[in-house]
């Protein structure tokens, strides 16, 4: 159990890896290159992994709408990789995460027609919270930084 | 350096666009197995880059820019590689017993202190960024409200 605990964590660094490698491609060829080439060379890797673990069977096929996935993958890495190098790691993993966690309660919500209980309101609040902080904190740095340039 | 209140929206519109993509790959992941859903996906968003690569470079016609922007290192096409892995890493700890909802806020943490540490030492050529006391308030704020979206049940 530790141990799928440490692989889940450690899954956060490949994420994040995955990210500031994009982000440096973005600033170099622009964003959308940048999506281009994660998802070629992904597709290509995966297609090894799947050969190499010889799976190849479909099954059911899928209603439509589960194919947009490609679609919001493709935009979310062009905006993630073009803010990376402009706000920092910490700030563009922060804010993905914020906007992330927000509207996954909405989803689930349109989903299910279930009211968010109370918890999860308080969490986006919180979360809201974190997101303003973020600006006053970043805002203060840069004056501090500017003043000490001075 | 650091960006400005547009830059800030396009970060978290960037997080809901990520939520929606794993609400429709999870659903894709139903009817297949994750690593097939992910190559599906995979392939579909190289597509929609490919158009998106294509459509912008008839919209903003830029002659000349070539040599402008700095060279890209080799590494750094690369990037799809870790994201490829993700999927992989993520069908191994659902399956292993940490439930999806531990999955997740667990990346998360790991997410936000890779940030923590790339921005410390520039790691991947971002600019080196300074760690203040207010930076783990704002990552305490975030990750204990996802901690509670992600617990508080649906």
């Amino acid at each position: 159990m530790i141990g799928y605990l440490f692989v889940a964590f450690f899954n956060g660094v490949v994420v994040g890896t995955s990210r500031a490698t994009n982000g440096r491609l973005s600033s170099a060829v622009g964003p959308f290159k940048a999506s281009l080439w994660n998802h070629v060379v992904g597709f290509l890797l995966l297609t090894v992994i799947i050969f190499l673990a010889s799976d190849w069977h479909f099954a059911a096929s899928p209603p439509w709408p589960a194919y947009l996935g490609g679609v919001f993958g493709a935009l979310f890495v062009a905006v993630n990789s073009y803010v990376f190098p402009r706000l920092g790691a910490m700030n563009a993993a922060l804010l993905a995460i914020s906007g992330q966690m927000i509207t996954a309660v909405l989803v689930d919500f349109l989903n299910q027609g279930v009211t968010p209980t109370v918890v999860r309101c308080l969490g986006v609040v919180i979360v809201l919270l974190g997101v303003y902080l973020s600006r006053v904190t970043n805002a203060r740095r840069d004056k501090a930084e500017k003043d000490a340039g001075r | 350096m650091i960006g400005r209140s547009t830059d800030w929206l396009l970060a978290v519109a960037g997080g809901a666009l990520l939520a929606l993509m794993i609400n429709y790959n999870s659903l894709l992941a139903r009817h297949a197995s994750p690593l097939h859903a992910s190559w599906v996906a995979h392939g579909l968003g190289a597509l929609v880059a490919l158009l998106l690569v294509v459509g912008y470079a008839r919209v903003v016609r830029r002659p000349g820019k070539e040599g402008e922007r700095a060279k890209a290192p080799w590494w750094s096409y690369f990037g799809g590689v870790p994201g490829a892995f993700t999927v992989v890493l993520a069908a191994v700890t659902v399956n292993g017993g940490l439930a999806l909802s531990g999955t997740i806020a667990l990346t998360l943490a790991g997410q936000v202190v890779f940030g923590i540490v790339s921005d410390y030492f520039g790691l991947f050529g971002t600019p080196r960024r300074r760690i203040v006391a207010g930076d783990f308030l704002v990552a305490g704020s975030v990750l204990t409200g996802s901690a509670l979206i992600i617990f508080g049940g649906a």
